[in-house]
């Protein structure tokens, strides 16, 4: 594949800037960061080093870490869920329609919007019946009284409330990627099949599915990535509230470090947070370079 | 207790009070340059530049959390700021305007990289030890005696801010925490007076419930707002202020019963329904306005929203009252006590003097505008003025009247314990609003954070 | 296909389109109204009388036009810094033969792990040490370093697909290598530069937490500070804050609908093939 065989120098001129800025602005901070979460520091006295103190009141003493570890897998498990759903639609739109880029583009647009716009939106559609929440209301009106509920403050139903909020901003991103990965798949290889008698769904089991594996990992690792990280959406419309029924891992960092003085601690958890989405992409990479060698 | 800058008020006319243009300020001081090349030559004064008028080019950021135009306390540091360059034209006061939440974790960072604006905002006692501890602020006992600025604040209200017999900030206001009442409210439910026990608290909350009124406005997504209410309970069973003092001494545990009786009392509302529905997805501005829009009749708040109650629909129909006894214990005459957010000066701050000098003239001033925009209720420093012949509505008159009644009182809940244990506590209040649990459990929950985070 | 199946696929089509244009829409009609339409909190309502006013007080009171000329100053920067240096990184890993090709790339994937929030303390520390605080480069640095993971990776699989013939001749014409990058490579990786674009366009647009930690001058604050601080604090006037949305909104939604057919093109181009 690499063919060019370019002096060092040159390799250097290509890579040096691009690596500099990116090792010293993210990669530094996030070394700084491991190393904090070693100390017993609340970010303005003098600081002590507890090793991985810190780690075991995480892990064996902190009420509100597991729970918030538990509903961000969840999360991630729910957006990665979304994506076969996606690939389904997108063979449907790729099938169905020439100018299929037109409705993949307005499927697209909460993805552009800001995270406080989309706060606003969906308050007001989980909002209690009394102050107009259209949910509720749509379920009065329907005569399901008994299935109204307070969408974002009862702590059993709030965090799926949010799930829902995500799934539905994220549909549009990740139907692109897959629907793009569906286009780039060359005709011929469909009408050859045509030929030995497959088609429809089942030239999508012998073709679609073995060639979109790539496309289907890069959008299994961003929406794993992306609900890890799961930050803006949850401060915006519940603040991790209420008692916690809604804290996400980023959530319960960014409390700790800022709002209960606690930066170490802040720092251990983010510690975590990079480890956990380390191992697991490195988990899903393996399964799906087993998945593609299988098929090709 | 921290969002309590949350005042709006009327669309005050900047009226002739614009006119008294700042003479008093009395700095003679008109050889200042204003080419920008001055700021190059500026080290070479920086030695002269004490109390003496210097020409020395100086900008001072003045971090601050006034962001909405509608307010009088944003045209209040507007003008303060633009008479001061008037008079100083070498001094540049740049305003960081933030809402309350981003300067909070903005001067958390700034603090953490001992980077701080040369003024900025903090909350008072525990909450800005851990700043003082870290000798981010400086002490400004000197600049007090400057002007008699020292003597026009009420007695004591200093103490909140002072460590070690050094002030460290100076208070934008002193305020009570009060109940709010919409008159016409509870007309409809056939209320007569404002209740004076709990239980007569639990009744009327049934009449206004009858009535399909929401009994008590709250915007509990901000969890002080719980707790602010929540204290004032604990106030009333402990039979007197100091309840967190003697946790912190030692004297008392937080499984009291004075505490477990305190959360009983706060469930027995929760379930009777005082509170809107959905109370913890609500921000505390979003919960004020169900009060000011008329669809609540009651508010337990802090008197800074006087003015922004006599700008808002309900105006003229809103009385006020002290919180009520709790099983026959208490003294309605102890309030919930709020020292204002104030104002700190960075002691690496590069104009350090300079900076002083503007926070005198600020703190000196500070009264006087603040009564002409009609934001006198709370105010920590005296004024001369007399509310009513300035055209105070009556609102404002019988909370100025409750301020006399003050015997003494608590402090917030984060303003005496630890950021930690803060933290734990809010959330404890909160989870009350949304499942019914055995009170001894909160009170251990408290106590185990307590003593974790002592 | 059958004319009901054909109906069942279209409106599997057709829903999308209301439950992901509808914020949109609810945004535009919310701006319009008075604070009492808007209170009483309908789902779908238009406004009796058209709110203009609520664009003119917006627009006056929020300081926008200032916010907005920040903003595309520091977007545009960041994007401008972001493709050019991603792209040539992305060459180097995707096209030249040397050892530690994979090794630069999982570093710069890992770097997609990373939260933001975590670095803001140490970020604040750097950037005080080298005197960048409280300018537009506090956030320019940050966005494109945060920005590139994601670029390189779309890039690399971009580039690794085009066929090296082309090199080679242009090689053999005796081009030397930045020529080729400038004329040739550059100029085939648009569509996948367009997603790039896109993508860090939108993340940078809409993010506040470093943009109000960062800069402290009210000239230099950018327009999702700006709209953050409008939605948050305590003003009365809903009509308003909603203005100062659509407003805000207004440009990504723009550069989005004139780029959009160019993000499908370009967003995993190459990589099925790769």
């Amino acid at each position: 594949m690499k063919v060019l065989k370019v002096p060092a120098r040159t390799i250097a001129v290509f890579i040096v800037p691009c690596l500099l800025l990116y090792v010293c602005l993210v990669f530094v901070p996030i070394l700084v960061s491991l190393y904090t979460g070693l100390l017993k520091w609340d970010g303005l006295t003098s600081a002590h080093f507890i090793g991985f103190g810190n780690f075991k009141e995480m892990f064996f003493h902190d009420p509100v870490f597991w729970p918030s570890v538990k509903r961000t897998l969840l999360y991630s498990v729910a957006s990665m869920l979304e994506i076969p759903l996606c690939l389904g639609m997108a063979i449907l739109l790729n099938r169905n329609l020439k100018k299929g880029n037109t409705l993949v583009s307005i499927y697209f647009t909460p993805v552009i919007l800001s995270v406080v716009i989309i706060g606003q939106l969906w308050k007001t559609i989980y909002n209690p019946a009394s102050m107009g929440g259209m949910l509720n209301g749509v379920l009065i009106s329907l005569g399901l009284d008994s299935w109204t509920h307070n969408w974002l403050t009862e702590p059993n139903i709030a965090m799926f409330a949010l799930y829902v909020v995500s799934l539905w901003q994220y549909f549009g991103y990740h139907l692109l990627i897959q629907y793009t990965g569906v286009q780039n798949i060359p005709d011929e290889l469909y009408e050859a099949a045509k030929i030995d008698g497959a088609d429809g769904f089942k030239a999508d089991r012998y073709i679609t599915l073995p060639l979109i594996v790539p496309i289907f990992k890069i959008s299994i690792i961003l929406a794993f990535i992306g609900s890890l990280q799961a930050f803006d959406l949850v401060m915006v419309m519940t603040a991790g509230g209420p008692a916690h029924a809604t804290d996400v891992i980023s959530t319960h960092m960014y409390n700790s470090s800022f709002m209960s003085f606690k930066y170490g601690y802040g720092s251990a958890i983010a510690t975590f947070l990079v480890v956990v989405c380390l191992v697991f992409t490195a988990f899903i990479n393996t399964i799906f370079n087993k998945l593609e060698r299988k098929y090709t | 207790m921290d969002k309590k800058r949350v005042k709006q008020s009327v669309t005050l006319a900047l009226s002739a009070a614009m006119a008294l243009s700042l003479a008093a300020c009395g700095n003679s001081n008109n050889n200042a340059n204003t080419s920008t090349n001055e700021a190059t030559k500026a080290p070479d004064n920086a030695a002269a530049a004490t109390t003496a008028p210097s020409d020395k080019k100086v900008t001072i950021t003045f971090q601050n959390i006034y962001p909405d135009p509608a307010t009088p306390a944003y045209k209040m540091i507007h003008e303060l700021s633009d008479e001061y360059h008037k008079a100083h034209p070498n001094v540049t006061i740049e305003l960081d305007t933030l809402n309350t939440d981003q300067q909070k974790v903005k001067l958390k960072t700034q603090a953490a990289s001992k980077e701080i604006p040369d003024i900025t905002i903090v909350n008072p006692a525990a909450q800005m030890k851990p700043f003082v501890d870290a000798g981010l602020f400086s002490p400004l006992n000197d600049m007090l005696d400057q002007n008699g600025l020292k003597d026009t604040y009420q007695a004591g209200l200093l103490d909140y801010y002072s460590f070690d017999n050094n002030v460290y900030a100076l208070p934008d206001g002193n305020n009570i925490e009060v109940v709010y009442y919409n008159k016409d409210l509870f007309a409809q439910a056939g209320i007569a007076a404002p209740p004076t026990t709990f239980d007569e608290l639990l009744q009327d909350v049934k009449l206004l419930k009858d009535k399909g009124i929401t009994p008590l406005a709250i915007g509990e997504k901000d969890s002080w707002t719980g707790s602010f209410l929540f204290m004032n309970i604990l106030l009333r069973t402990n039979g007197g202020p100091g309840f967190l003092k003697d946790v912190v001494d030692g004297k008392k545990t937080f499984e009291d019963p004075a505490f477990v009786e305190a959360v009983d009392a706060f469930q027995k509302l929760v379930a009777a329904g005082a509170f809107p529905d959905g109370a913890t997805s609500i921000d505390a501005n979003a919960g004020g306005n169900i009060f000011k829009s008329g669809k609540a009749a009651m508010w337990v708040i802090g008197t800074w929203e006087t003015g922004a109650i006599d700008a808002s629909s309900v105006a003229g129909k809103v009385g006020a009252f002290q919180f009520p006894t709790v099983d026959g214990k208490g003294d309605p005459n102890e309030f919930m006590l709020a020292p204002g957010s104030a104002f700190a000066v960075s002691a690496n701050s590069e104009h350090l003097q300079e900076t002083k000098d503007f926070l005198n003239f600020f703190a000196s001033s500070y009264p006087k505008k603040q009564f002409e925009l009609k934001n006198a209720v709370g105010l920590g420093q005296k004024v001369d003025g007399d509310l009513k012949a300035a055209g105070y509505s009556d609102l404002a008159i019988t909370v100025a009247g409750l301020f006399n009644q003050v015997k003494g009182g608590d402090l917030s809940f984060d303003n005496t314990m630890n950021p930690a244990t803060s933290q734990v506590h809010l959330s404890s209040i909160q989870n009350l609003f949304v499942q019914k649990v055995d009170s001894a459990s909160v009170a251990k929950e408290h106590q185990t954070a307590f003593e974790a985070n002592k | 296909m059958s004319k009901l199946k054909k109906g069942v696929v279209y409106l599997l089509f057709a829903i999308p389109v209301v439950t992901q244009l509808y914020p949109l829409l609810w945004l535009v009609l919310y701006s319009l109204k008075t604070n009492e339409e808007i209170m009483d909190g309908s789902f779908f309502s238009f406004p009796k009388s058209i709110q203009w006013h609520n664009y003119t007080e917006a627009y006056t009171s929020g300081s926008y036009l200032k916010y907005l000329t920040n903003s595309v100053f520091v977007t545009g920067v960041t994007m401008i810094f972001v493709i050019l240096l991603a792209s040539m990184a992305a060459y180097a890993i995707s096209r030249f033969r040397w050892k530690y090709g994979n090794l630069v790339m999982t570093i710069f994937l890992m770097g997609m792990m990373i939260p933001m929030q975590a670095t803001l303390l140490p970020l604040m520390i750097i950037f005080k040490n080298i005197h960048v605080l409280n300018t537009h480069w506090s956030l320019i640095l940050p966005y494109v370093a945060f920005s590139t993971p994601i670029a390189v990776f779309i890039l690399t699989g971009f580039m690794k697909a085009i066929p090296h013939e082309i090199e080679e001749s242009a090689f053999i014409d005796g081009a030397n290598i930045y020529r080729i990058f400038r004329s040739i490579i550059l100029p085939v990786s648009v569509p996948p530069v367009m997603t790039v674009c896109i993508l860090t366009f939108i993340n940078i647009w809409n993010e506040y937490i470093l943009a109000a930690t960062f800069i402290s001058s009210e000239k230099l604050k950018t327009l999702p500070f700006g709209v953050y601080t409008f939605v948050s604090q305590y003003s009365v006037n809903y009509g308003n804050i909603g203005a100062f949305l659509v407003m805000g909104a207004l440009p990504v939604i723009l550069i989005y609908f004139f780029l959009s057919n160019q993000i499908t093109k370009g967003m995993v181009a190459g990589a099925v093939k790769g």
